[in-house]
């Protein structure tokens, strides 16, 4: 699914109000129970939806922005894997806000700034000054559901090999002949 | 045998002498002990059982099986990250290795202050001879200190600070500098290679991915342990009860309290959960023009103690500390997002790490949360705490720059802050160390089931046995009558030995007792 299959649906906007407070949940209120009940065994169903997907890795491809052309681009790596791998190891209870807080982000625009625009539907500038937006929030929450995002993020794209030519990383030793560096 | 509780086809019940709760500096030490003592003993780890064939030295894959939380817990207001292991060998599969004994000066703290005059430097020395001697610690050799710690022991005898080569506890070490995702070579001696290994062989039955619920009690003492397998997905397994007249309680200084507030045990003092110290650390990133590489080679090893003086004032100051990370996790130390983040990471291989660890007098608390996996940590800096903090800022900028460091980075959240030799460093006092400012580490929450001679004012007693619950022991982080001021893998060791030796001079009228 590409941004510009994101569509914007009523029913879509409105389930993410009612989607029991997104903030709250990350503040660590109870997890939602049907998300929890339905969490899939490792190594079985994605974490993500597609759509939900889609947002994550747009929200990644500015987190980890280098500028550099040779940079791989994380659609090209398994970052997004990786990320939807550690989710699916961890408890559900830490992970079940995340796909509310990703239409959360989807919708941030219109719901922080009264913009009308979704976050997948903004060029790249406009997604990093959104971002920043979340970064500099007054809310506390806020700002851990941008932590928590940049954290995945982070951890999803330099763990791939192929990153760590561009900033002198060696990766492990394992399998290898003898220390590097 | 070290058996997963996720093999059981049903649920369990087993009876013991003694069941010990989590595998980590204490509970391993106790186990072993207690059972080379001849007791029957059964550990519950709540974590899996990883060997060095899966310390595969890869972020993305260690850091959910080592870390409660994948390494992103944090205290409720997300200011304050708080690193804790979760696996057979606990915290000890992924720390540094530092070795340091209780200081002198704590001690005579905890002995005056908290009321425990048992707990003296001469009284502690067996349990002490016994852990090192355990751990195989010894000092660093001079061929052991790697590039990042060799240019923070140049800066410190260029400015004339005090600073030493510490003790570690590792044996064949080959160097890789991949400590804190578990040692693929089992030269790292945590509790996984040592004294986990010799509670087996003594004949413990240990359980990993035992997930503890809660404990019960009657009568005014200890007399179930509840569990449930800790399944991949979450989900609770079959369930585990151990019954046992001895319950060893060291499931760490967040779990421990959490699971005696859960089973409504131990807290007429209101103490459980109350007075968390976190040892908070900060760090700042200098900039080298030649590349350091400071992931390679053992990670710490020497320790700068200038500006910590226990003598003349226990309560407080701050060490400095080399630290290094791998690409992930110094990310998430690193400000801001996109272009701007990576303009540090680009400069992984030329940074060294140097972070200020705080002997604090603040304290915090740990209450249940939603969920055993989710306890709520509350913690805030107190006014001198964070004078003290941005102060160590300034002292690790000084130190790098008397390294050779081009520029330090001081990696506030808002606007970062980098800082060249000549500039005016006050600029970085003023700014702070506010949480919420700059990113806050801890890897030593405690402190929250103290130890005393007072009932009203503590968990438990100078032995660790809940003043309220007769046979039921702590023996973990949480005892420390107040912050440690040192790495504590050491005394949490010896406390635990301690304990352990108790319980065998007094079995089998232990057994008995009431409170």
């Amino acid at each position: 699914m590409s941004a510009g299959e994101l569509r914007a649906t009523r029913r879509g906007f409105l389930r993410l109000l009612g989607a029991s407070g997104t903030l709250a949940a990350l503040a660590r209120l109870p997890a939602p129970a049907a998300r929890a009940a339905a969490a899939p065994a490792a190594g079985g169903t994605p974490f993500f939806a597609p759509r939900e997907r889609e947002i994550l890795t747009l929200v990644v491809e500015r987190m980890v922005d280098t500028g550099l052309p040779e940079a791989p681009a994380v659609r090209a790596t398994a970052t997004i894997d990786t990320i939807d791998r550690l989710c699916r190891s961890l408890d559900p209870s830490l992970t079940a806000p995340l796909p509310a807080l990703l239409r959360l982000v989807e919708w941030g625009p219109l719901l922080f700034e009264g913009r009308f625009a979704r976050f997948s539907a903004l060029d790249e500038a406009g997604r990093d000054a959104h971002l920043a937006g979340w970064m500099r929030s007054r809310l506390a929450l806020r700002r851990a559901g941008f932590l928590a995002l940049r954290n995945l993020a982070l951890l999803g794209y330099w763990s791939q090999d192929e990153t760590w030519p561009l900033i002198g990383y060696h990766g492990p030793l394992l399998g290898r002949r003898g220390p590097a560096a | 045998m070290i058996r997963s509780a996720r093999t059981l086809d049903d649920d369990l019940f087993l009876r013991a002498e003694v069941c010990v709760i989590g595998s980590g500096a204490g509970g391993a030490v106790a186990a072993a002990e207690l059972a080379a003592g001849g007791r029957d003993v059964v550990v519950l780890e709540a974590g899996s059982h990883w060997t060095k064939q899966d310390f595969t030295q890869r972020e993305d894959e260690m850091l959910p099986r080592l870390f409660e939380e994948a390494g992103m817990r944090q205290t409720v207001d997300g200011t304050i990250t708080v690193l804790q292991g979760r696996c057979v060998g606990g915290s000890t599969v992924h720390n540094l290795c530092y070795c340091f004994r209780t200081p002198d000066p704590i001690l005579g703290l905890w002995q005056e202050e908290h009321g425990l005059p048992e707990l003296t430097p001469a009284a502690l020395e067996p349990s002490f001879q016994r852990v090192e001697a355990g751990l195989k610690v010894k000092p660093i050799r001079e061929d052991e200190v790697n590039a990042l710690n060799r240019l923070i022991r140049r800066g410190t005898r260029k400015l004339g600070w005090s600073g030493l080569l510490a003790n570690h506890n590792r044996e064949g070490c080959v160097q890789a500098g991949y400590c804190i995702l578990g040692c693929s070579y089992d030269a790292k001696q945590s509790m996984l290679v040592t004294y986990v290994p010799r509670a087996d062989a003594a004949g413990a039955r240990i359980f990993a991915d035992a997930q503890v619920e809660g404990i019960e009690a009657q009568g005014g003492r200890v007399r179930r342990v509840h569990a449930r397998a800790a399944l991949a997905d979450g989900r609770p397994g079959p369930r585990l009860v151990v019954e046992a007249p001895v319950v060893v309680l060291s499931a760490g200084a967040v779990a421990t309290p959490d699971l005696l507030l859960r089973s409504r045990l131990a807290n007429r003092s209101g103490r459980v959960g109350r007075g968390l110290h976190l040892h908070p650390s900060v760090m700042v990133a200098g900039l080298f023009d030649e590349p350091i590489h400071a992931y390679r080679g053992i990670p710490q090893s020497w320790y700068v103690d200038e500006f910590i003086d226990l003598e003349r004032d226990p309560h407080s100051g701050y060490v400095l500390m080399p630290i290094t990370g791998f690409p992930a996790l110094t990310g998430t130390q690193l400000p801001g997002f996109g272009r701007a983040h990576f303009r540090w990471m680009r400069a992984f291989a030329h940074t060294a790490g140097l972070l200020v660890l705080l002997h604090d007098r603040s304290e915090g608390s740990v209450e249940p949360g939603a969920s055993l996996a989710r306890p709520r940590l509350r913690y805030a800096l107190r006014p001198d705490d964070e004078r003290l903090l941005a102060e160590g800022l300034v002292h690790c900028c000084e130190l790098l720059f008397a390294a050779g460091a081009r520029e330090v980075l001081v990696p506030y959240v808002d606007e970062p802050l980098v800082v060249r030799p000549g500039d005016d460093l006050s600029l970085v006092a003023r700014r702070g160390a506010a949480a919420g400012t700059i990113p806050i580490a801890s890897t030593h929450p405690q402190s929250t089931c103290r130890m005393g001679g007072d009932p009203r004012r503590s968990v438990v007693n100078a032995w660790g046995e809940c003043h309220e619950v007769a046979g039921l022991f702590v023996a973990d982080m949480s005892v420390f009558p107040t912050s440690l001021g040192a790495p504590p893998q050491i005394t949490t060791a010896a406390l635990a030995d301690r304990t352990a030796h108790h319980v065998l001079e007094r079995w089998p009228e232990l057994a008995r007792t009431r409170a």
